[in-house]
């Protein structure tokens, strides 16, 4: 175009001389700038709009990631060759390290300076065994002369001004300080905390005679009156549980313990026992062997312990080297001498070979460690944890999801883990060994739960007694694990689109085409625009009235209700029987408007007959109570199936008849007068539903012989907000897209196709079923994939009128939760960036891929179909 | 479609005979009609206009009645029980089995001669302070005798929602006038007064005050933040910060006893009524929005409270969880955002759709965005509010926050949902429909007239500006306005990006810098899923529900009318002027 303009200069220039030479400099100006705007505006809109995608995808991808490594750094120290615990605090500024002897060495995590050490005041006793709780980090020794004591290492932060740093700090790295014993970090907001150590032990108590080898310990109850539930085993071999109630004098403040114990009966001796372990509350003890045989006791009697079941975890040949439950204490993972680590759950099964009908189920066989598995490390929030091997090799793993999250590098060749800890925060694992080197790595492990088969796939969670499909994203309780399987909404997206174009496509079809051949040109131009108008209704507004309105007047009136989908049809095929005597010209005269107003009669009839006879129907199909019926607590299935069946026997009795005994009627109503052909016709009818309802009622009787019953599947209990009522919601808002794009189709038949058939003789519903409809198939085709790419994507009918709940049945009669109305309940509770918030995002992209593809194929059929359409 | 077909296949149906040949007879064949299959296709058609007709009936009629008054009605038990309301609807119902063994065996023989169904009528009882419930359903069998007394007052009140008893006691200003229609109605007139007046000083004038307190806070707070908050600098703006709270804080006080003396005025005005029971309660005057008896008000009076309803439920805010009262607020949000939407939307879709149309080189690529755009119209909007709540909301505010409103963190400013990112999701939502209106707009504008005007020695830009884009604006008003009309009734993207069940501030006030584009707000349909699924009581807000979704309906209406009517004004005006 530029071209253009210069070319005309030197044209005009000679015969105008009083024009200027050139064009002026603020078109020109205006122009570029256009040219510029347009451009680089429609290709930002069009970069915008794509952007989406690229951004959902943005935000979904580091679900998929197992996580990275931040850094990794390695400190030697002296004289903590004895570590039995480790502790650090939420913000990594200490290192605790409990030695045997009592003494708690600290260091500075980030430069391993070592501070001031501490030290638990065991008396002049020796410990023998430790342990340590996950929840609240209480500590129990156990002693040399049987007894135990309970003690408390805290690290505890507080933040303070910046002036308040004291004088002789010295300086630890780029942000930190110690006076020696705490240490003081830099926080932003010109503040600085000071992270300091502190210990606390109370009195022992004697629980057995000969030296405690092991000790596992439980805390409840309130801080001031804590209930402490410990497992011990004596150096005899001999387990007790033992419960330690505290009570403080309200006069004097004074602590007083009161200890009761039991023991462990019918454990047999000379094995050499691992360790024993106590569930939360007390009502469980395990008790291991190094042969990976697992001694499982019922102590919920606690003076009478039972023994529940004798379980090998291990194959034979394989020694238990570490075991622990995760956070929950539902999950007990073995590791053993080849390197495997598995999962156990205590479910209860029919057929449990023990005494309390609980078993221990393998349930999750995670990736093995090359060589024996020495060490774990619960995390103290999730269902994550690490484990270290005999060669030094750390894996970080989730064990829900059973993905290996991280083969951290080694620590050095054959060191020996001593102990193995994870940070409070998740964010870092601590690796302590035979020799003193402390391997502390930082680790970025957003996301450890969901994997593509932990979305789309089985999982087994904690308490359930099988894999399944849950979608759960939040709980009351603090231990509750989040359970994101996008299957049961992805069904309930495809549930409720089902159902609505099951009601929606035939009901907008069959009007496209009505309004499409047989309805004269001046109804069309109202009829259109009405329905196009529902078009323009809000779907809250659909929701609210299906919900609301609807709801509770169809569970009233749900036989009748039903009842329409079969009274309506059955009416209006009696008055097209019947129609059929009316004499050829007024026929003629009638076929417009007066025909439909006798149509839309015929309807209002039917609705009456439904909801009239809605008793007796309800009496014949349903027992007399359809909600009971749908229960299976009372009637038979056979009615309802043969209602069902009728249309298909109708169907198969005309395939088999039409050429023997249809034939003959055909040729003899064509030589009948119109009236008597009429009557022979709607006998034919008559006789053809009878037969087909005999038919339909042997094949249910059969289908019933055999055990087959209709509820259970897609009829079962009734729930208020059902898909009955999504069904039919969503059908006002996707029947006005079908009926308006399928009628546009079927107009856009060129008319010469049409008044060709009809001057060969068509008649007007020969040349609808067999010229119009074919040629406008593709293009109808078309219009029910955008109806669908509407029902899918549709929020707020189904946020009301859908119940929400994430259920994967057919039920017709109960409700479901889809995508969209997840997404819309959900995602302004969800924290940004985490895993639900992540969920939600893969939950719309979800959305936005299966729209897509359905509105691209339906938009380049329909585009083919315009062409054809043109050409024809 | 026209006449000569639509007699050709009556004429055809019934084999017409054809003269010329003898052999052919005349037959009749009624599988070539299709009589019953067409009236199975008539009857979709019907059901489906059946099923419009439906739903707008039900919207018009219950929106319609609503706030029309009422008769009162005094309902005495067979068990002695005496309950006055307000009859809301009847229905018909299904007695439940264990309720039937428990009637008398005539009342039960009844019902099961009806098919196991019993007649009831839905109560609006009100006193929710009293009963703890607002609504009973009484069966028809139930009754024992019905009546209207004429003194039987409905209440409307500012807490506790609709009462219904007798007056009992009116005091106005320390004095009884309980006998006194006349003087209750003016003593009530000054009461609203001067509850308006009270309001008018919390909200509006204390409100102005906090907003300057927290204001000179957050400048303080801001210098703090770019410089230190020990240097001299500092400490002359804080002690001039200072100076202003404290005055601040002198006329706060001030206002403050102003209102508390209003309010002692106040309480000098009561009323007490007595429900159907006997229990009595006492009031504040001013907080009876409206009273009448229901059964002895003419004509007139009905039309006065009818249409008096409507003009607080237009004008007024939203009370009682947003079940009673006006809409306001929701009718100011939905009409800023749908605007500033449009705002957003018009140049955008334009410019895309010109640069489609006039400036890319047309191949498969464009084609391919073609196709693209076409199905965006079609994503779900609720995918655009993920987006909008993601990008908008949290990267883009998040990051607007940073950089220009550091002082209010860590509460964020832009950094959450709000009018502007609502209307940008709303705007990147219908920025489809724009671009294939304006599209389809330009391809229709011939191509010799664009040859002419560049024939005239036009620029490009002059040739679109002068030539194209006149023609092209019925087209490109039609695609506005259904933009307009799609992005006032969405509600599912806007739950994510900024909507609110109720907005303490409206988006457009008298402060510095007059449209708040941060704020939350409310909106029309937003309040029809709020009022009708999280209130307390669903049947409580049912006829706000219903009100709302006919204000809401008539308002898509009208846009869709209204890019009807342009459309065709705008195409007339352009009819004549074709090559």
């Amino acid at each position: 175009m530029d071209a253009r303009v210069e070319a005309e200069k030197p044209e005009s220039a000679p015969r105008l001389p009083r024009r200027p030479h050139q064009t002026r400099w603020s078109v020109k100006a205006m122009d570029k700038a256009a040219d510029w705007i347009i451009k680089i505006g429609g290709i930002f809109v069009i970069l915008a709009v794509f952007g989406i995608m690229a951004f959902l995808v943005r935000v979904v991808v580091p679900l998929f990631l197992a996580g990275e490594l931040e850094s990794r750094s390695q400190h030697a120290y002296e004289a903590v060759t004895q570590t039995v615990l480790a502790e650090t605090d939420d913000y990594h500024t200490i290192l605790a390290l409990v030695q045997k002897d009592g003494t708690v060495r600290l260091s500075h995590l980030g430069t391993g300076q070592p501070l001031k050490p501490i030290a638990f005041e065991f008396e002049s006793r020796k410990a023998t065994a430790f342990a340590r709780t996950l929840a609240t980090g209480d500590l129990a020794f156990g002693f040399d002369d049987g007894s135990v004591a309970f003690g408390k290492l805290t690290l505890a932060a507080t933040v303070l001004a910046a002036a308040d740093l004291p004088k002789d700090a010295r300086s630890l790295g780029q942000r930190d300080w110690t006076d020696g014993s705490a240490v003081y970090s830099r926080i932003p907001g010109n503040q600085i905390r000071r992270v300091e150590a502190a210990v606390q032990i109370e009195p022992a108590q004697k629980v057995a005679d000969g030296p405690i080898v092991s000790i596992d310990t439980h805390v409840a109850g309130t801080a001031e009156r804590p209930t402490r539930t410990f497992v011990t085993i004596d150096s005899a071999g001999r387990v007790r549980l033992s419960r330690a109630e505290s009570r403080v004098n309200a006069m004097t403040g004074a602590v007083r313990t009161i200890v009761a114990t039991t023991e462990m009966p019918d454990l047999p001796t000379g094995i050499e026992l691992k360790s024993a372990f106590t569930v939360d509350g007390g009502d469980q003890v395990y008790i291991p062997d190094v042969g990976g045989t697992i001694w499982r006791y019922d102590t919920r009697d606690f003076k009478a312990p039972r023994l529940a079941e004798k379980v090998k975890v291990l194959p034979d040949g394989v020694r238990l080297t570490a075991i622990g439950f995760l956070i929950g204490e539902q999950s007990l993972v073995v590791g053993g001498s080849d390197g495997a680590v598995d999962v156990f759950f205590r479910l209860p099964r029919a057929d449990a070979p023990s005494t309390d009908g609980f078993t221990l189920v393998r349930a999750h066989q995670l990736e093995p460690q090359p060589v024996a598995v020495v060490a774990l490390a619960p995390s103290p929030r999730s269902k994550m944890f690490a484990t270290a091997d005999i060669s030094g090799n750390v894996w970080l793993r989730h064990s829900t999801s059973r993905q290996t999250l991280l083969k951290l590098p080694r620590i050095g060749d054959a060191e020996r883990t001593l102990t193995l800890l994870m940070g409070p925060r998740e964010d870092s694992i601590i690796a302590v060994s035979e020799s003193g080197r402390t391997t502390t790595w930082q680790v970025n492990v957003p996301h450890p739960e969901t994997t593509w088969s932990t979305i789309f796939g089985r999982v087994w969670y904690e308490g359930y007694d099988r894999p399944g499909l849950t979608w759960q994203s939040s709980s009351g309780t603090d231990q509750f694990e989040p359970k994101f399987s996008l299957v049961p909404l992805i069904f309930g997206t495809l549930k409720a689109t089902f159902y609505a174009l099951l009601f929606a496509v035939p009901l907008s079809l069959a009007a496209a085409v009505y309004t499409s051949e047989f309805v004269p040109p001046s109804v069309r131009q109202t009829v259109k625009p009405a329905m196009e108008m529902m078009a323009s209704l809000p779907s809250v507004v659909l929701g609210f009235i299906a919900a609301l309105i609807l709801a509770p007047l169809v569970e009233t009136w749900i036989a009748a209700v039903l009842m329409l989908f079969v009274m309506i049809p059955l009416s209006l095929l009696v008055a097209g029987y019947l129609w059929q005597f009316i004499p050829g010209h007024l026929a003629r005269r009638w076929h417009g408007l007066v025909r439909f107003a006798v149509v839309g009669a015929t309807v209002g009839i039917g609705g009456w007959l439904a909801f009239g006879l809605s008793g007796p129907l309800e009496t014949l199909f349903f027992a007399g109570n359809l909600k009971a019926w749908a229960n299976r607590d009372i009637g038979s299935g056979i009615p309802f199936m043969t209602l069902i069946l009728t249309p298909l026997a109708a169907f198969a009795l005309a395939y088999v008849l039409r050429s023997s005994v249809g034939e003959v009627l055909a040729q003899r109503m064509r030589r009948a007068s119109p009236t008597t052909a009429a009557a022979i016709d709607i006998g034919r009818w008559v006789v053809h539903v009878g037969a087909a309802v005999l038919l339909a009622l042997v094949v249910a009787s059969t289908l019933a012989a055999l055990g087959f019953d209709p509820r259970g599947g897609v009829v079962d209990t009734y729930v208020q907000r059902n898909t009955l009522i999504v069904g039919f919601a969503m059908g006002f808002a996707v029947i006005p897209i079908i009926y308006t794009i399928s009628e546009d189709a079927l107009n856009a038949v060129p008319e010469h196709l049409r008044a060709a058939a009809l001057a060969c003789g068509a008649t007007k519903w020969q040349t609808a079923t067999r010229i119009i409809l074919p040629t406008a198939l593709s293009g109808i085709f078309a219009a029910v994939m955008i109806g669908m790419g509407r029902a899918v994507g549709e929020t707020m009918i189904v946020v009301m009128a859908a119940g929400n709940t994430p259920i994967l049945e057919w039920n017709i009669f109960n409700g479901l939760r889809a995508l969209s109305a997840n997404i819309a309940v959900e995602l302004p509770e969800a924290v940004k960036d985490g895993s639900l918030y992540r969920m939600l995002f893969l939950a719309a992209l979800t959305l936005f891929v299966m729209t897509f593809i359905v509105n691209t194929i339906a938009e380049i059929i329909r585009q083919r179909f315009r062409q054809r359409a043109v050409s024809l | 479609m026209s006449a000569t077909t639509a007699e050709k296949p009556a004429r055809d149906a019934h084999g017409a005979p054809d003269r010329g040949r003898a052999r052919r007879e005349r037959v009749t064949d009624l599988a070539a009609n299709g009589e019953p299959a067409q009236w199975l296709l008539g009857g979709a058609l019907a059901v489906g206009l059946a099923m419009i007709a439906g739903l707008l009936g039900l919207i018009l009629w219950n929106g319609i009645v609503t706030f029309w008054p009422k008769p009162l009605e005094v309902v005495r038990l067979v068990n002695g029980t005496v309950i006055a309301g307000e009859p809301t609807r009847s229905e018909a119902y299904k007695v439940p089995a264990e309720l039937l063994e428990a009637l008398p065996p005539d009342t039960r023989a009844g019902i099961v001669r009806n098919g196991g169904f019993a007649d009831r009528t839905l109560y609006k009882v009100g006193n929710f302070d009293i009963y703890n419930d607002d609504f009973r359903w009484v069966s028809d069998y139930e009754v024992a005798e019905r009546s209207r007394p004429a003194d039987l007052v409905f209440l409307e009140r500012l807490e506790w929602g609709v009462a219904i008893g007798r007056i009992s006691k009116v005091v106005a200003d320390a004095r009884d006038v309980t006998a006194d229609r006349g003087a209750i109605a003016s003593a009530h007139e000054v009461a609203r007064r001067r509850w308006d007046t009270i309001r008018h000083i919390e909200r509006r004038r204390i409100g102005d005050i906090n907003y300057e307190i927290e204001h000179e806070r957050l400048a303080l707070r801001k210098l703090a933040l770019q410089a230190s908050n020990t240097g001299p600098v500092y400490a002359a703006a804080e002690a001039r910060a200072n100076v202003r709270i404290a005055e601040l804080g002198k006329r706060y006080e001030a206002l403050a006893g102003e209102a508390v003396a209003l309010k002692q005025v106040d309480e000098q005005s009561t009323f007490a009524f007595t429900e159907i029971g006997g229990a009595e309660k006492s009031q504040r005057l001013s907080g009876i929005v409206r009273y009448y008896a229901a059964n002895d008000i003419g004509l007139l009076d009905k039309l006065a409270i009818y249409f008096s309803r409507w003009a607080e439920f237009l004008t007024d805010e939203p009370r009682e969880a947003n079940t009673e009262g006006g809409v306001l607020p929701a009718i100011f949000g939905t009409f800023t955002m749908t605007l500033l939407m449009v705002v957003l939307v018009a140049p955008f879709g334009v410019i895309t759709a010109l640069y489609l149309r006039e400036y890319a080189r047309q191949g498969p690529i464009v084609s391919a965005v073609r196709i693209s755009v076409n199905n965006l119209a079609g994503v779900p909007a609720i995918v655009y509010g993920v987006f909008g709540l993601g990008f908008f909301a949290y990267i883009l505010g998040g990051s607007i926050d940073q950089i220009f409103f550091p002082e209010r963190l860590p509460s964020p400013t832009f950094g959450t949902g709000g009018l502007l990112w609502s209307a940008l999701t709303l705007a990147l939502l219908t920025v489809p429909v724009v671009i294939v209106a304006t599209e389809e707009a330009l391809a229709a504008v011939p191509r010799s007239t664009r040859e002419g005007a560049l024939a005239c020695g036009a620029s490009k830009w002059q040739m679109i500006q002068r030539i194209v884009l006149p023609r092209a604006m019925p087209g490109i008003m039609t695609g506005l306005i259904l933009a307009m009309a799609r992005g006032a009734g969405e509600v599912a993207p806007l739950m994510l990006v900024g909507v609110v069940k109720l907005a303490p501030e409206l988006p457009i006030d008298h402060h510095f810098p007059f449209l708040h584009l941060e704020r939350s707000f409310m909106h029309l349909g937003f309040h029809i899923f709020d009022v009708g699924f999280q209130s307390r009581n669903s049947e409580a807000g049912k006829p706000m529900v219903f009100v709302t979704t006919l204000l809401l309906i008539a308002l898509i209406f009208v846009m869709n009318i209204t890019a009807i009517m342009v459309r065709n004004r705008l195409k007339r005006r352009f009819q004549g002027s074709t090559f």
